[in-house]
C-alpha cells in the first residue's frame, strides 16, 4: 500500500516542480491567501475570547440561578427567598469553582448636587473579590470590607455624574418587593473603572447584607452566581444544575442561564463569530479552488500523452485518478502548510505582544472587548482551516483527474 | 494456437460528414517470437492496427484474441491490466515519464505488477545493461539522447517479460544510426528472448530488418513477405 502511494507521491511532487516558477505562484498565492484567513480567524477568535471573558468575569460570572422570570422583570418581588438549599444543591455539580449571591436592582443614586439611574449590586466582598473583576477595576480607594455596610463602590463615570469622590455621601432608593420606595445613605470607599461604559457609567457596589436590610429582603437574594472551571464546562454545567434543581421537591421555580443567555449581545457575537468562521472556511475553499484548480487543469491539458502513454503501460484509469488527487493535495498541502506557519507564526506573535487598537477604545468599551486585541489560535480553528483547505484540495482535484482517468489512451497518444 | 488471431478487423473515422476507413477488414495471425513489420504509407492503417492489437482502441467490427484472450469483450480496465501483464509498447516519441529516471521508468511498471522493490529496481538495472544504457540508470528523459530514450523504453516493453511488444516509428525521431542500432537491438532481443515484436513503420531501414513484412494500403493488408 505504501510502496503504491510512493510512487504518486514521488511523481506528484517532481510533476509540481517541472513548472516552478507556475508551482511556485500557486504555492505562494496558496500560502497568502491561508496565512490571512489564519490570522483572521485568531483575531476573531481573540475577540470572542476576550468578549466572552469580559462578559462572563466582569460582572456575569459563567451561570447565573434566579426566581423564574427576574432576568426579564428585573423586579424584586421576583428573587430567591431562601437561598441556602439552593447553594448546597449547586455544590455537586463536580464543575463548580465558586458560589456568590447577589441582589441585583435598578435604583436611582443621588448627591448633593446630582442624581443618575444605577444599577445597583449588593454582594459578598469576599467571594465577589474571586467571582467577578469589579473588584481588580478599583481604580481609586479601596473595595468593600465585609461588613462595612455603609460602603459603596461607583462606576467612575457614574461618579463624575453624581459629582462625588471618594468619602462622599450618596443616596441609593429603590423599590422594595412590596413596591415602597426605601432609600439609603452610602459613602463612597472605591471608584471602579472597567472600560465597559455600561458598568462604569451605572454601577454602584454595596454588600448584601446592606441591600438585603435597605430593602427588606430579609435572607433573599435575587441572584446566585456560578463560576466553573472555564468556558467549556459551562453548557455542561448549566445542564446539570438545571436538572438537580428541576429534581428538588419544594421551593420557588427558578431559572438557570448561562452567560451567554443573559445579554442578546453576548449571544450574537457568537453568532457571529460562527457565521464569520463559516465566511472563513468558504473563502478558504474558494482559495484553494480558484488557484489550484486552474493549475491543475493547465498540468492535465500539458500531460495529456502522458496520461495516455501511461494508460497504455497499463496503468488503471482508478489509478490515474489517485495520482492527479494526490499530485493536488501535495500542491495545497504545500501551500497551506506555508500558510498555515506564517498566519500561525503571526497569530502566536501578536497574541503574546497584542494588537494595540486604543485609537477605537470607545467602540470596543460598547462590545466588552480591549482595545489591545490578541490573537488566539485555536485547535478547532486550525483543524476546520486545514480542513477546509484539504476539502477545497479533493474537490478542486476530482475535475482534472476525472478527466485524466477518462483519457482513452489511443486519443490521449495522438495529443503533441 | 497463434499469438494472435484477428479477423475482419474494421475501424472508421468520422470527419463531418465523411467517413474514413482506417481498417477495412484485417485478418492476422501471428505467431509466438515473430518479428513482424507492418510497413505502409501515411494513412495506410499501421497505427490504428497496432492500437487495436495492443487494446488502446477497439474496433468497429471484426474479431480479436491476444495470446487467448479475446480482447474485444474486455472492460477498460481489464484491458489496461491485460497489457501491463502481456504486453510491451514503444512509440515514436515522448516514450518516458519525464520526471522519472532511466531506473524509474523501467521500475514503474514493475511496480504496477507487484515487484518488490529490491527487486524491481535489480530487474530494472539488469534490463538497462541489456540495452547498454548502464551507465544511465539515474538520469531522467531530458537528459538523455533520443536514441537512449528509446532504448530505456524497449528495456522498459521488455522487463515485464511481456508476450508481445508493440513498436510505432521507433525510429522517427533518431538519425539513421542510432536508428539502425535501436532496430537491431529489437532484433537481437527478439532472437535472444524469443519476444514476439510488431513493428509499425515505414523507414527503409526496419521495413529491412522484419522477418515478416506486411504491407498495408488504405486499411488493406496489400501483401504478406517472409523475408529472411
Amino acid at each position: 500500500m505504501f510502496d503504491a502511494l510512493s510512487i504518486y507521491l514521488r511523481l506528484g511532487w517532481r510533476n509540481l516542480w517541472l513548472h516552478p516558477l507556475r508551482t511556485g505562484l500557486t504555492t505562494a498565492a496558496l500560502a497568502i491567501g491561508i496565512a490571512a484567513l489564519t490570522f483572521l480567524s485568531a483575531m476573531n477568535d481573540g475577540w470572542m475570547q476576550q468578549i466572552k471573558t469580559n462578559f462572563a468575569l466582569t460582572v456575569t460570572g459563567h451561570i447565573q440561578i434566579h426566581a423564574r422570570g427576574f432576568e426579564q422583570s428585573r423586579k424584586l418581588a421576583d428573587r430567591i427567598d431562601d437561598p441556602a438549599p439552593l447553594l448546597d444543591i449547586v455544590r455537586q455539580v463536580p464543575e463548580v469553582r465558586l458560589i456568590t449571591r447577589r441582589v441585583r436592582v435598578s435604583g436611582l443614586a443621588s448627591s448633593a448636587g446630582a442624581s443618575g439611574g444605577a444599577l445597583v449590586y449588593g454582594v459578598e466582598p469576599a467571594t465577589e473579590k474571586r467571582m467577578s473583576r469589579l473588584a481588580g477595576f478599583v481604580s481609586q480607594g479601596g473595595w468593600l470590607e465585609p461588613g462595612d455596610d455603609r460602603g459603596v463602590v461607583l462606576g467612575d463615570g457614574l461618579a463624575d455624574s453624581l459629582e462625588v469622590g471618594l468619602g462622599d455621601k450618596i443616596v441609593l432608593m429603590a423599590t422594595t418587593p412590596q413596591g415602597d420606595i426605601a432609600s439609603e445613605v452610602f459613602r463612597v470607599r472605591g471608584l471602579l473603572h472597567s472600560g465597559v461604559m455600561d458598568v462604569d457609567d451605572l454601577t454602584a457596589v454595596v454588600t448584601l447584607d446592606a441591600a438585603q436590610r435597605w430593602l427588606g429582603l430579609g435572607k433573599a437574594v435575587t441572584d446566585i452566581v456560578v463560576r466553573v472551571k472555564d468556558f467549556n464546562a459551562v453548557a455542561s454545567a448549566t445542564q446539570q444544575i438545571r436538572q438537580l434543581l428541576a429534581a428538588r421537591a419544594t421551593g420557588e421555580p427558578l431559572e438557570t442561564l448561562s452567560w451567554i443567555d443573559i445579554d442578546p449581545m453576548a449571544e450574537q457575537w457568537a453568532e457571529f463569530a460562527d457565521a464569520y468562521t463559516w465566511i472563513i472556511l468558504a473563502v478558504v475553499i474558494l482559495v484553494v479552488l480558484a488557484e489550484v484548480l486552474n493549475t491543475m487543469l493547465m498540468s492535465m491539458h500539458e500531460r495529456v500523452r502522458e496520461f495516455g502513454l501511461m494508460g497504455a503501460l497499463g496503468v488503471q484509469p482508478t489509478q490515474v485518478f489517485v495520482m492527479v488527487v494526490w499530485e493536488t493535495v501535495i500542491l495545497v498541502a504545500l501551500g497551506s502548510g506555508i500558510g498555515f506557519l506564517i498566519g500561525g507564526g503571526l497569530s502566536w506573535w501578536y497574541g503574546v505582544k497584542g494588537i494595540d487598537l486604543t485609537r477605537f477604545a470607545v467602540a470596543f468599551s460598547f462590545m466588552y472587548m480591549d482595545p489591545v486585541v490578541h490573537p488566539l489560535l485555536r485547535t478547532k480553528s486550525i483543524v476546520e482551516i486545514l480542513g477546509a483547505a484539504v476539502i477545497g484540495a479533493l474537490v478542486s482535484g476530482l475535475y482534472p483527474a476525472w478527466k485524466a482517468a477518462r483519457l482513452q489512451p489511443a486519443v490521449a497518444l495522438r495529443e503533441l | 494456437m497463434a499469438l494472435i488471431e484477428a479477423a475482419g478487423l474494421m475501424k472508421h473515422y468520422h470527419s463531418g460528414e465523411s467517413e474514413l476507413a482506417a481498417l477495412a477488414g484485417i485478418d492476422l495471425s501471428v505467431e509466438t517470437g515473430a518479428f513482424i513489420v507492418l510497413a505502409g504509407r501515411s494513412g495506410s492503417g499501421k497505427t490504428t492496427l497496432l492500437n487495436i492489437l495492443g487494446g488502446l482502441d477497439q474496433p468497429d467490427g471484426g474479431s480479436l484474441s491476444v495470446a487467448g484472450r479475446d480482447m474485444l469483450a474486455m472492460s477498460n480496465s481489464e484491458r489496461a491490466a491485460f497489457r501491463l501483464k502481456h504486453l510491451g509498447f514503444v512509440f515514436q516519441a515522448y516514450n518516458l515519464i519525464r520526471v522519472l529516471t532511466a531506473r524509474e521508468n523501467v521500475a514503474y511498471v514493475l511496480q504496477l505488477q507487484g515487484m518488490p522493490k529490491s527487486r524491481r529496481f535489480q530487474v530494472a538495472d539488469q534490463w538497462l545493461d541489456e540495452v547498454d544504457l548502464a551507465g544511465y540508470a539515474d538520469r531522467r528523459p531530458d537528459q538523455m539522447s533520443g536514441g537512449q530514450q528509446q532504448r530505456v523504453a524497449v528495456a522498459r516493453a521488455l522487463a515485464t517479460g511481456p508476450d508481445l511488444v508493440l513498436a510505432d516509428e521507433p525510429t522517427a525521431n533518431l538519425d539513421s544510426t542510432t536508428g539502425e542500432a535501436l532496430i537491431n537491438l529489437m532484433r537481437h532481443l527478439n532472437e535472444e528472448h524469443g519476444t514476439t515484436f510488431l513493428v509499425a513503420s515505414h523507414d527503409p531501414m526496419v521495413i529491412a530488418a522484419a522477418r515478416t513484412l506486411i504491407m498495408l494500403q488504405d486499411g488493406r493488408i496489400e501483401s504478406v513477405t517472409e523475408q529472411r
